[in-house]
């Protein structure tokens, strides 16, 4: 059962850290908390609903790649509407944060307004879900978003440290008026910055949408994914992905655990929280933030 | 100015209803010779649907009772306000009913809410009150345990589901173990789980595992995976249809083979959308199913007069405390409130729509009150079977 638990804890962990990485890239340029990501997953999730179930009936694929793009998409738009002026103004990053704050009530409000609160499900991607190993069953949904996350993350990371826009991203990440300076056009790359986080975004929103179900309040679970970001570390990026599995696997493992013949599943939360408060008065950077210096 | 303009729109809207209600006031003294039934229910809002097919029924069973001589050689009169399922409004409503209207007693508010809020008004005034589906335990029986003693209902109380879901496994499913998988966050999920528990032990049934999740949460598998260790029979899950969904298909994913059995809370459409084929074969309990044989007369009735079908469980627990009423006036001989109540607490096997009703004194609840079992076939609800509780 161990075995079992610590699958599903890696499975919920690696869609934590998909969503704090998004998190943690507009972190570290930028210094705030994009809290409108939550709501970019489930506007992602309701793409793919809307082209593989509402509207047309294309594949899994196409539909996945449409979702990152029209995700990436609205996560641009987002910055431009809403932050970008803060931004120009030089606006406390107190101010961008709770701009996001709005942003994500109000499109979440949208959603129960327009499509309502009907819950969807978007079909399966394969028709037999699980593997089985004796006892243990592992699906096939989690191995592929599994390795999909893995590779999109990897090349994420080569773009950060061998291409130019990387270079320029990494760099405002430690001082973004010094990279002005020095030519870059800010808002060609805070655009792609907002796309590249966006788009992983509406992916996790799709796998989000298809292991459970789409529904306006679905970018709910992204509290859990930013404290994952927080554990490892707000702004650094593999401090996102290892918050984020260390929660998932700590919810899996506290979830089976007990204390006598109390069950601690219901007090799930209050480890992961507890924790979270524990880390950030042990170590207030979470555990791979190390000051300015080394963001991404 | 948006802020005026709803205002202003309000106070039309409340005058308009004040207005609209006069005439059935002015029409009301000239008929002395009726006995008058109030009917608090939301006629408008997002309750209406329920509420306008609770005032059909009652239409149709007053008519009927008529036809058969009235009660105490008068004539029946049901007068109807609409309370908005406003717990404010239905105070205004429950004065107007008694002090003016002077009703013998009131059929409903289906909500548990606002049959708390109308409670002070109709207990001083001694009129007793039926609420509809207000399902809530603490309508009846007052936070010190002690009844309320103007108040009662016709439908069944949210723990009582968790009694029937563990009779049923236990005698029809032949189930020896059993696992429950509820929301932490939510008293109906709360109470529905403890008293299948306390229900499926006493029936010599064995409780492998009782695990919690909390409110939002989207993956049980961990907790499932403890679940799948102890093998049971059936897994009780006790939540809304979303949660049952999502748990349905992550208990199949992980192998788990057991039945699964829910409450009212899973009666959506959505259920069958959101969990396809892990939710086949699952049943659940509901206050009352379109295809229960008993109510299919009525059913037929309904649909000839309204054109519609009735929306269920509302109309069949209005027609059911009509009959309540009229069946403790003729007991009592009186319309005097306190002999009356007297008279509805003694209710022993009265035949009514939904199968016989025995009240509890010392609850004011249905007692053994039939529960509808349903069950996930081919993508639809199909009606099981009808089932009553033992104690």
């Amino acid at each position: 059962m161990l075995l079992q638990t610590i699958i599903t804890g890696l499975s919920i962990g690696s869609v934590y850290a998909l969503m704090a990485v998004g998190y943690s890239l507009v972190f570290s340029v930028l210094n705030f908390s994009n809290f409108a990501h939550g709501s970019i997953i489930t506007l992602g999730a309701y793409i793919a609903w809307a082209v593989m179930v509402g509207f047309f009936s294309i594949p899994f694929f196409p539909a996945l790649i449409i979702s990152i793009a029209g995700a990436g998409v609205l996560a641009f738009l987002n910055e431009r509407i809403a932050y970008s002026t803060l931004r120009r103004r030089r606006a406390p990053s107190l101010y961008l944060m709770i701009s996001a704050m709005g942003v994500s009530i109000c499109l979440q409000n949208l959603l129960y307004a327009t499509i309502g609160a009907k819950l969807y499900a978007l079909p399966a991607v394969f028709a037999q879900d699980t593997l089985s190993f004796g006892e243990l069953t592992i699906s096939k949904m989690d191995l592929f978003a599994f390795a999909f996350s893995a590779i999109t993350i990897a090349i994420l990371h080569l773009v950060l440290t061998k291409t130019k826009v990387g270079m320029a991203i990494r760099a405002a990440s430690h001082d973004m008026e010094m990279v002005s300076v020095l030519g870059v056009n800010l808002d060609v790359l805070v655009a792609i910055l907002f796309f590249i986080a966006g788009g992983l975004g509406g992916m996790a929103g799709v796998f989000m949408g298809v292991k459970y179900m789409v529904y306006p309040s679905m970018g709910w679970i992204t509290n859990k994914a930013y404290i994952g970001a927080v554990i490892g570390g707000l702004g650094s990026l593999p401090g996102a992905i290892i918050g984020g599995l260390l929660l998932g696997l700590l919810e899996a493992l506290v979830s089976i655990a007990s204390i006598g013949n109390t069950s601690l599943s219901t007090y799930r939360d209050v480890f992961s929280f507890g924790i979270l408060v524990i880390i950030l008065i042990v170590r207030p950077t979470g555990l791979f933030g190390r000051n300015v210096e080394e963001k991404l | 100015m948006k802020r005026v303009i709803t205002s202003l729109v309000l106070t039309a809207v409340a005058i308009a209803l004040i207005v609209g209600c006069k005439p059935a006031e002015k029409k009301a003294p000239a008929k002395e010779a009726t006995i008058k039934i109030g009917h608090t229910v939301a006629l408008t809002g997002s309750n209406a649907t329920w509420g306008q097919a609770e005032a059909n029924a009652l239409l149709m069973i007053v008519e009927k009772l008529n036809a058969a001589g009235g009660v105490l050689g008068k004539k029946l009169e049901v007068i109807a306000y609409d309370n908005r399922a406003d717990k404010l409004e239905s105070v205004n409503v429950a004065k107007r009913l008694i002090e003016q209207d002077k009703v013998v007693a009131i059929i409903g508010p289906a909500q548990s809410g606002v049959a708390n809020a109308i409670r002070e008004v109709n207990n001083a005034a001694k009129v007793p009150v039926i609420g509809t589906t207000a399902t809530n335990p603490k309508v009846t029986v007052a936070d010190d345990g002690k009844v309320v003693p103007y108040t009662f209902r016709v439908c069944f109380i949210d723990p009582f589901q968790g009694t029937v879901a563990a009779q049923f496994a236990v005698r029809d499913l032949k189930a020896k173990t059993a696992a429950v998988l509820y929301d932490v966050g939510d008293d109906y999920s709360q109470f529905l789980g403890k008293y299948f528990i306390e229900a499926f032990t006493k029936g010599g049934g064995k409780i492998t595992a009782n695990e919690g999740f909390r409110s939002g949460e989207l993956d049980f598998r961990a907790q499932l995976g403890k679940i799948k260790t102890g093998k049971p029979d059936v897994l009780f899950i006790p939540t809304m249809q979303k949660e049952a969904a999502l748990a349905a298909k992550q208990a199949r994913d992980l192998k788990i083979a057991s039945t699964l059995i829910g409450g009212d809370g899973w009666a959506s459409p959505d259920l069958i959308d959101l969990a396809g084929p892990a939710i086949e074969g699952a049943y659940f309990v509901n206050i009352a199913a379109l295809e229960d044989p008993a109510i299919q007369d009525f059913i037929k009735e309904y649909k000839a007069r309204f054109n519609a079908d009735p929306v269920l469980p509302n109309p069949l627990m209005a027609y059911d405390a009509a009959i309540w009423i009229v069946d403790a006036l003729k007991r009592a001989g009186t319309t005097d409130g306190e002999k009356l109540m007297k008279a509805m607490e003694e209710t022993k096997d009265l035949q009514v729509l939904t199968g016989k009703l025995t009240v509890d004194p010392a609850t004011h609840n249905p007692l053994n009150k039939p529960a509808t079992i349903q069950q996930v076939k081919d993508k639809k609800f199909i009606y099981v079977k009808t089932f009553v509780t033992t104690d």
